[in-house]
């Protein structure tokens, strides 16, 4: 760092003279022309279609802010919202505290810890419209036929069929499929600790805990935060598990902002739900911002 | 608020399409002189048979070749969006369609030889799901006529009539439970399962559907607890009886029940009656071949006239005004529409033929609803009648599992409005 502020004043004519790498570019622009094409302009198109009334195709007018006006008196969006957001917390901490235990467990000296390793990988590999159907299968027969061979009442009906308690089985069965993922960055952070600090607290007569809290926690914090700000990410825009179990059912209860914001697409109200994605992305490039800052805080660390 | 025709944004529009049709482009060349055209069909059960007619139709003509696209009606309607429609389609006609109706997205078909032999009792149907002035946008190819399924082995054993009023029904429903059979087999994991058999025949047995939405679209963003009509006002009574036979002659582990379930618990002879539509008929026959069932209409009121039975229009035909094949499309769309094909395929399929000179089905499963489908004395479900954005579906699986009946119906009023007033 000091010395690249020392060389700061000569710096900007030296780079003058040093002709780009045209690699970069050959790397560069092929990519920006491709995000260009596959997500800004698309946005742009989206973002200008939510301030109409077009349901996609035919004929259009601009109405101005109805969309949004009618976007934030309606009660399923703010359900929506409710879910989604709600639903990504509970199970970022699920998932994150389950990883974690387990990235621990699996990098201590255990027998057949690289076989253990390889089994808790599989669900990240299985696509999540199966896993879904699977555990739907699971939720609605299997437990329910267990519960009443057992004679216990509350386990007879399928958790996927109460209001009140479906989020549950939306959250385990995402948690299943994200753990592993979650785990393997914990391992690797885990593995980066260096032996030695660990020998140094052991001499200092550092108890367990004292070692899993003043250490190794402080230390792979930093992965925590990247595991964090992935995982928000992907439970925000959760859809394909959420189709394969509850459908967004019973009645309204399971339904995230990303399967109201397709309805535009196959339910002709493309501009409302433009206008929906539009607020989406605004919420999401706000959480994005204050993780990230919360993330260049710890590094510096 | 601003309201005005935009020509530089159809600039915009008009440079996504030309986007679109470069990559389009990609998919479609390479052919030689033969006319390709995509027909979409996705009618699951029907696949086999149709795909012989179109092996069929490619055999007999060497200068079209028609390729069946069974992606489903999610991708269909997405196509438009996206500028490459398919050519032909025989596609359940719903409230889907009805926004590729309404913004004239369909060519006119009131010329062709299906379009003469149209029965005129689905004139009326069509035009409940919106109309392109001075156009026919689609043409019915096959109806499906729903009612109450009932167990004719179970009926006869306990000595029981096909009830015609409501008293009658609750005398029938009665006397199975204290038998100790489940008088009806519901399957509230699919929530569709409630929209179109418990909702509609229970909404459609008491209330003009087709009067209700008409005055429901003339009241547009005004519905609500003022207007002349809302869900909250005329479905009330229909909804609350259908409750009253929810809770108190269903399975009791309907909630974690699927169409499936349902189907093979059906055919089991674990309950006497069944709504669902005449497609859960060939699904109980893989279980029980034998098993005598029949149909009848719900009855909602005490008045036998009020009997009516649920028809929707299952597949109706159209060629969006954006295919560039329509000629070789009509051509399809002839084949397809010849007595012998749009007959065999309705009776494989237990639908009616809604051409003037078809005879009713024969099949015994629907005899008890032909009466009433030959007068006319039917109704297109309101289910189906909301657009898909308003959740229908789901806020009535939230009914049955015990929500408020009229929050929900003046939820759904406030959702109709909000969707009038911004489109």
């Amino acid at each position: 760092m000091s010395s690249s502020s020392l060389t700061a004043i000569d710096r900007p004519k030296r780079m003058r003279r040093k002709p780009v790498e045209p690699l970069y570019y050959f790397f560069l622009v092929p990519t920006l022309l491709f995000f260009t094409l596959a997500i800004t302009v698309p946005a742009v198109i989206g973002i200008f279609f939510s301030f109409t009334n077009s349901i996609g195709i035919g004929d259009w007018d601009f109405v101005g802010l109805t969309n949004y006006q009618a976007l934030f008196s309606d009660p399923a969006i703010w359900q929506s919202y409710f879910f989604t957001f709600g639903f990504a917390l509970v199970t970022v901490a699920v998932v994150n505290v389950i990883a974690f235990l387990l990235a621990l467990g699996l990098t201590q000296k255990i027998r057949a810890r690289v076989a253990l390793r390889a089994v808790f990988v599989i669900p990240m590999v299985i696509s999540g419209i199966i896993i879904a159907y699977v555990f739907n299968f699971l939720f609605s027969n299997s437990l329910p036929a267990l519960g009443h061979a057992l004679g216990i009442g509350w386990l007879e009906t399928s958790i996927l069929a109460n209001p009140n308690l479906a989020w549950i089985g939306v959250v385990i069965v995402t948690a299943w499929q994200a753990i592993p993922g979650t785990m393997l960055i914990y391992i690797a952070g885990l593995l980066s600790v260096p032996p030695d600090v660990y020998e140094a607290a052991d001499i200092d007569g550092a108890s367990r805990f004292q070692c899993l809290f003043r250490i190794t926690i402080p230390l792979v914090f930093g992965y925590a935060v990247i595991n964090m700000i992935l995982g928000f990410k992907n439970f925000l825009n959760a859809y394909d598990i959420i189709v394969g179990l509850t459908n967004g059912g019973p009645g309204t209860a399971t339904r995230s902002v990303a399967m109201t914001i397709v309805t535009g697409f196959n339910g002709g109200d493309y501009a409302y739900q433009m206008a929906n994605a539009t607020i989406f992305f605004i919420l999401a490039v706000i959480v994005s911002v204050f993780q990230l800052s919360l993330n260049r805080g710890r590094n510096t660390l | 608020m601003v309201s005005f025709h935009n020509r530089s944004s159809a600039r915009v529009g008009a440079l996504l399409v030309v986007a679109m049709a470069a990559s389009s482009l990609v998919g479609g060349c390479g052919s030689n002189s033969q006319e390709q055209i995509r027909f979409a069909f996705s009618k699951r059960e029907a696949i086999p048979f149709m795909q012989q007619v179109v092996d069929r139709f490619n055999d007999e003509h060497p200068d079209i070749h028609v390729q069946m696209d069974t992606s489903g009606i999610d991708v269909t309607s997405a196509s438009f969006v996206r500028g490459n429609p398919p050519d032909f389609a025989l596609a359940n006609y719903n409230m889907e369609t009805s926004r590729f109706v309404e913004r004239c997205t369909l060519s006119d078909l009131s010329d062709t030889p299906a379009a003469q032999k149209m029965s005129p009792d689905f004139g009326p149907l069509l035009d409940e799901y919106g109309e392109c002035e001075g156009r026919l946008s689609a043409i019915p190819y096959s109806i499906m006529s729903a009612a109450v399924i009932f167990n004719q082995e179970i009926f006869a054993e306990y000595d029981l009539e096909v009830p015609q009023t409501w008293d009658e029904l609750l005398d029938v429903a009665d006397s199975l439970k204290e038998s100790g059979v489940t008088p009806f087999y519901a399957t509230w994991r699919d929530d569709w399962t409630i929209g179109q058999g418990w909702f509609d025949y229970a909404a459609g047995g008491m209330v003009d559907i087709g009067a209700f939405f008409e005055s429901l679209r003339a009241e547009g963003s005004e519905v609500g607890p003022d207007s002349s009509v809302s869900f909250a006002k005329d479905m009330e009574k229909p909804v609350e009886k259908m409750r009253y036979l929810v809770e108190n002659y269903t399975n009791a582990d309907a909630d974690s029940r699927t169409y499936g379930d349902g189907n093979l618990a059906f055919a089991q002879g674990k309950a006497a009656m069944y709504l669902q539509g005449p497609w859960a008929f060939n699904e109980i026959a893989k279980t029980a071949p034998d098993l005598q069932v029949g149909s009848f209409p719900l009855p909602m009121t005490n008045d036998p006239d009020d009997l009516k039975v649920r028809v929707n229009i299952d597949l109706a035909a159209w060629i969006p005004e954006a295919s560039g094949h329509k000629e070789a499309a009509r051509e399809f769309m002839d084949y397809v529409f010849q007595p012998e094909i749009i007959q065999e395929y309705n009776a494989s399929q237990l639908g009616f033929t809604p051409t003037i000179d078809a005879p009713p089905p024969d099949d015994p499963r629907l005899s008890g609803m032909i009466p009433y489908y030959g007068e006319a004395a039917f109704y297109q479900g309101p289910s189906v009648l909301v657009p898909k954005t308003i959740p229908i579906f789901n806020y009535m699986q939230g009914i049955v599992m015990g929500q408020s009946v009229t929050d929900t119906l003046t939820t759904i009023d406030a959702d109709w409005a909000r969707l009038a007033k911004r489109n």
